[in-house]
C-alpha cells in the first residue's frame, strides 16, 4: 500500500487508525505497514499522546443557573416592545460604543440615533407639519369654523386677565 | 441506524419548537447543553465567556424557531452557531486579558476536577502542569485549527460536518486537521 504519511491525502486514514475508527481489514493493512514504515509508527504513537492528553483536558461543569438565565434572557427578549425589535433591526445587538450594550439591550447613543430616523421619517410623511427652515410659519387658515373662533377669543380673554400673554400678541396658532 | 434515528429526534424536537413546544427546546437544551459549552470552553479557556457564548448559541436557536428546516444535521447547525460566534469572539479578543490560569483563586474559577488516582500533592502538580501545557498547546493553534480539533476530537463529528460548520471543504477540513494536530504532536510527544 502507499505510505499514508507521504501523501497527506491520506494522511487522516493514520487519524482514523490511531483512533481505531477504521475498518478491521483496514486497520490489519496498516499495522503491517507500521512494522515496515518508521514514519508511520512515529506518526501512530504522537498521534495516541495526543489523544490522550486531549482526553485528560476534563470539562468544566455547567453552571447550575445556566439554564435559569438562558431562560430570563428568553422572557426578555419575548417582552420586549415593538419599539426594541425595531432597533434590532437596524441596530445588531454586537454594536457598541462601549463595548457592551445597555440594560435595555441598546446603548443611549444609538437609541439617540434610533429616535433620529424615527423623526426623519415624521419629517419626510408630513412635510407640511415641521419645517426648521422657516422663519416665523405663517398661520393659514382655510376653513374657520365660527365656534372655533369664539373659543379662541375667549381663550385669549382669560390669558389676558392672568397677564400671561407672549410677546406676540397672542395669534391664533395653527393647530386651534 | 441509532445515529440516524438521533438525528431525527433533534429535528423532530427542533420543528416542535417551531411550532410553539416549549418542553422541546427543553429537551434539546437539555441534551446539547453540555456539548455545546465544553466546546466554547476549550475554544475560547474561559468558563465566563464560554457559558455566555452559549446562551448566545441558544437564544440564536430560539429566535430561529419560526424558519428552521432540517436541511442539515442538527448538531451541525447548533455548532455552526456555536463556531460563528466563538470565532467572532475571539477575532474580537475578548478573552485576552480574561484568560484563566490555573493559580488564578478568584471566586470565577471552578474547582478542579482532577483525576482521583493518588492524593500525593507532587502527582496532582505534575498533572496541572500537563493540563496546562495542553491547554496552552491548543490555544496557540490557529482559530479554524483549533475548532476543526476540538469538533473531530471531542464532539466526534464527520469530516463533512465540520466542513459545514466552518464553511469549507472536507478536502480543507481534512488540510485543517492534518496541520493542527502535527502541531500537537510536535509538542505534545513527549507525553507519551
Amino acid at each position: 500500500m502507499k505510505c499514508p504519511i507521504k501523501t497527506q491525502e491520506n494522511a487522516d486514514v493514520l487519524l482514523a487508525y490511531s483512533a481505531r475508527k477504521l475498518d478491521p481489514e483496514i486497520t490489519a493493512v496498516l499495522a503491517k505497514h507500521m512494522e515496515m514504515c518508521t514514519e508511520c509508527a512515529a506518526f501512530h504513537k504522537g498521534q495516541q499522546a495526543v489523544w490522550a492528553a486531549l482526553d485528560a483536558w476534563e470539562a468544566l461543569p455547567v453552571s447550575e443557573d445556566f439554564d435559569q438565565r438562558l431562560y430570563f434572557r428568553i422572557d426578555r427578549e419575548r417582552h420586549a416592545s415593538w419599539w426594541s425589535k425595531v432597533a434590532q433591526v437596524f441596530l445588531p445587538s454586537r454594536l457598541s460604543f462601549f463595548g457592551r450594550t445597555s440594560q435595555a439591550g441598546m446603548p443611549l447613543p444609538l437609541l439617540a440615533t434610533v429616535c433620529i430616523i424615527v423623526v426623519a421619517g415624521f419629517v419626510l410623511e408630513y412635510p407640511g407639519r415641521v419645517n426648521p427652515l422657516d422663519p416665523a410659519p405663517q398661520a393659514r387658515i382655510d376653513k374657520i369654523e365660527a365656534d372655533q373662533v369664539e373659543r379662541t377669543l375667549e381663550d385669549l380673554e382669560m390669558l389676558r386677565e392672568f397677564n400671561l400673554v407672549s410677546s406676540a400678541e397672542g395669534k391664533p396658532s395653527a393647530s386651534m | 441506524m441509532g445515529a440516524a434515528a438521533a438525528l431525527d429526534y433533534d429535528a423532530e424536537l427542533m420543528l416542535r419548537v417551531k411550532d410553539g413546544d416549549g418542553e422541546s427546546f427543553a429537551l434539546l437544551l437539555k441534551k446539547h447543553r453540555s456539548a455545546v459549552i465544553h466546546f466554547l470552553y476549550r475554544m475560547v479557556q474561559n468558563r465566563a465567556i464560554a457559558e455566555e457564548l452559549a446562551q448566545d448559541v441558544f437564544l440564536r436557536v430560539y429566535r430561529s424557531r419560526n424558519t428552521y428546516e432540517p436541511t442539515a444535521k442538527f448538531t451541525t447547525w447548533l455548532f455552526r452557531i456555536a463556531a460563528h460566534l466563538a470565532l467572532n469572539s475571539l477575532r474580537d479578543g475578548r478573552n485576552e486579558w480574561k484568560q484563566e490560569h490555573l493559580d488564578d483563586t478568584s471566586e470565577d474559577t471552578p474547582n478542579r476536577q482532577l483525576p482521583d488516582r493518588s492524593p500525593s500533592v507532587e502527582y496532582r502538580m505534575v498533572s496541572e502542569v500537563k493540563l496546562e501545557e495542553v491547554r496552552q498547546a491548543v490555544a496557540a493553534l490557529p482559530d479554524k485549527q483549533r475548532a476543526a480539533v476540538l469538533m473531530h476530537k471531542y464532539e466526534e463529528l464527520e469530516y463533512s460536518q465540520i466542513a459545514s460548520v466552518l464553511n469549507c471543504s472536507e478536502s480543507a477540513v481534512k488540510s485543517l486537521l492534518f496541520r493542527a494536530y502535527e502541531t500537537l504532536r510536535a509538542r505534545l510527544a513527549h507525553m507519551a
